[in-house]
């Protein structure tokens, strides 16, 4: 028993690594060499939100320090302010998850909007802060709403197809204590 | 069953907690090492780059292809339209290819006269985009060719015909181009008829604006944007593009590479420009110099 959830705790673990490939794969593909004023969903950063909550086994702070940092370097950001920020958020609602398990879907929306904003605006601040150049106000705004609105989606496909579910009362961890 | 699970929490929170707070220090570590030190850390990125996205040219190639074949299928229902379109163009080209025609024997004619020689030094690589940036707040393309071919930062970029960027990050076997569009690629230019000075500013939209124009009344939309060579990384003479007013009256350039479908790019070796350490020596004592001018001026 214990073998059998250890061995699937490392499986979704790798899960998550490989799903974040993926993401960056399809950012990568050479499709948009015009400039855009308008900013897709920041995937990664959803999909770790909706995993922290459920199962934050599945992502510990290290993997997601890992793939944020990755993310940062391949995507021609700053490297490791987006990362920082973005972790300390999911921490965050990793840490707020087990008072979540029992709210409804739109309390655990809210919260992720907070995370999510917090961590854009940040992000923005700090990047005036170090006299770098700020992207335009529309670009992080389109970002914010775009990841908003998608959320549900992220959480369906993260609940249905992959099946990451939040614990129940009852169900054993990966070690096999009660959780 | 409470009392384990507080027990439980007890043991990994602080370890928990110490290694988030490493994890934050070091992440933060790096932000603040790239902003002191950006070469290095620009380095590492272009290492990682380096040995990530070619392992992925394999299955980019045909996602990339299939989903360009998909965006097609939607430009071929106006497919009749466009043939009109470009019938009316190549109308227009064959008169222009007669005038290049003959420009081009009179440019022979006169370089033959001059006993101009071009410079040999100015070779070029081609090397195909594999990634773009991956974000919309930056600009920029990942191309095949890197150290391995001899690239060194800061060398020209271009497409068949225009000015796409300059070399920004050099790995092994990747390169990446900074685009004229992207916030932080500044490129001197020149403007043509008048001979005006400006920098070519990229602000994150797809026609750049010209900053610091000598004298902008004698600058007019449609006036050809050369880059003017100077600061002495980028070869002069290579068209960027054509002047235009945008609604505010600022003026901006529109780029004559076709950002659209950048697919192979020309990169131009370029070896600086040489320089001219004290100019009164040179036409003191070179009388002949100023010889080989006075036909320039008389011919046309």
């Amino acid at each position: 028993m214990t073998d059998l959830s250890r061995s699937r705790l490392w499986l979704m673990r790798a899960e998550f690594v490989a799903l974040v490939l993926v993401i960056l794969f399809f950012h990568l593909l050479p499709l948009e060499t015009t400039p855009r004023n308008w900013a897709g969903p920041d995937l990664i950063l959803a999909f770790a939100c909706a995993w922290g909550l459920r199962r934050p086994e599945y992502v510990p702070a290290l993997f997601l320090a890992g793939v944020f940092l990755l993310a940062d370097l391949l995507l021609h950001r700053p490297p490791g302010l987006w990362a920082v920020l973005a972790l300390i958020g999911v921490e965050n609602l990793k840490s707020r998850g087990r008072n979540l398990r029992d709210a409804s879907f739109a309390a655990e929306w809210v919260s992720v909007a907070i995370v999510v904003s917090l961590v854009i605006f940040g992000n923005r601040f700090l990047l005036g802060l170090a006299l770098l150049p700020t992207p335009t106000m529309t670009l992080n705004l389109t970002e914010l709403a775009m990841t908003l609105l998608i959320y549900p989606l992220i959480v369906l496909v993260t609940h249905g197809i992959m099946g990451v579910r939040k614990t129940a009362p009852g169900d054993l961890d990966a070690l096999g204590k009660r959780v | 069953m409470a009392k384990d699970r507080s027990s439980s929490s007890d043991f990994t929170g602080p370890l928990r907690r110490l290694l988030l707070a490493v994890l934050v220090l070091a992440l933060t570590g790096v932000f603040l090492l790239w902003r002191i030190d950006s070469p290095r850390v620009e380095r590492f990125r272009a290492q990682v780059t380096d040995r990530f996205v070619p392992n992925l040219d394999w299955a980019m190639a045909p996602v990339t292809g299939t989903i360009n074949l998909l965006r097609d299928f939607q430009s071929y229902q106006r497919l009749s339209e466009q043939n009109r379109e470009l019938r009316s163009e190549l109308r227009q080209m064959q008169a222009w290819k007669e005038a290049a025609l003959q420009l081009e024997q009179e440019n022979a004619r006169l370089l033959d006269l001059n006993n101009v020689r071009l410079d040999p030094r100015l070779t070029f690589i081609t090397g195909t985009v594999l990634a773009d940036s991956g974000s919309p707040y930056r600009q920029s393309v990942l191309l095949n060719v890197g150290a391995r071919d001899g690239l060194v930062e800061g060398w020209a970029t271009m497409d068949g015909i225009g000015l796409v960027g300059r070399i920004a990050g050099v790995g092994k076997n990747t390169a990446r181009v900074i685009l004229l569009t992207d916030a932080s690629s500044r490129i001197p230019a020149s403007i043509q008829p008048s001979g005006q000075r400006a920098m070519v500013t990229g602000d994150n939209s797809a026609a750049p604006p010209l900053d610091f124009i000598e004298n902008p009344e004698l600058v007019r939309p449609g006036d050809r944007v050369i880059s003017s060579g100077d600061g002495g990384v980028f070869p002069a003479g290579i068209l960027i593009g054509q002047v235009a007013a945008d609604p505010g009256g600022r003026l901006r350039v529109r780029l004559a590479a076709d950002y659209e479908r950048l697919e192979f790019l020309r990169v131009l070796r370029h070896h600086g420009n040489e320089k001219v350490p004290d100019t009164a020596h040179v036409i003191t004592s070179d009388g002949p110099l100023a010889d080989p001018a006075a036909p320039v001026g008389g011919n046309p």
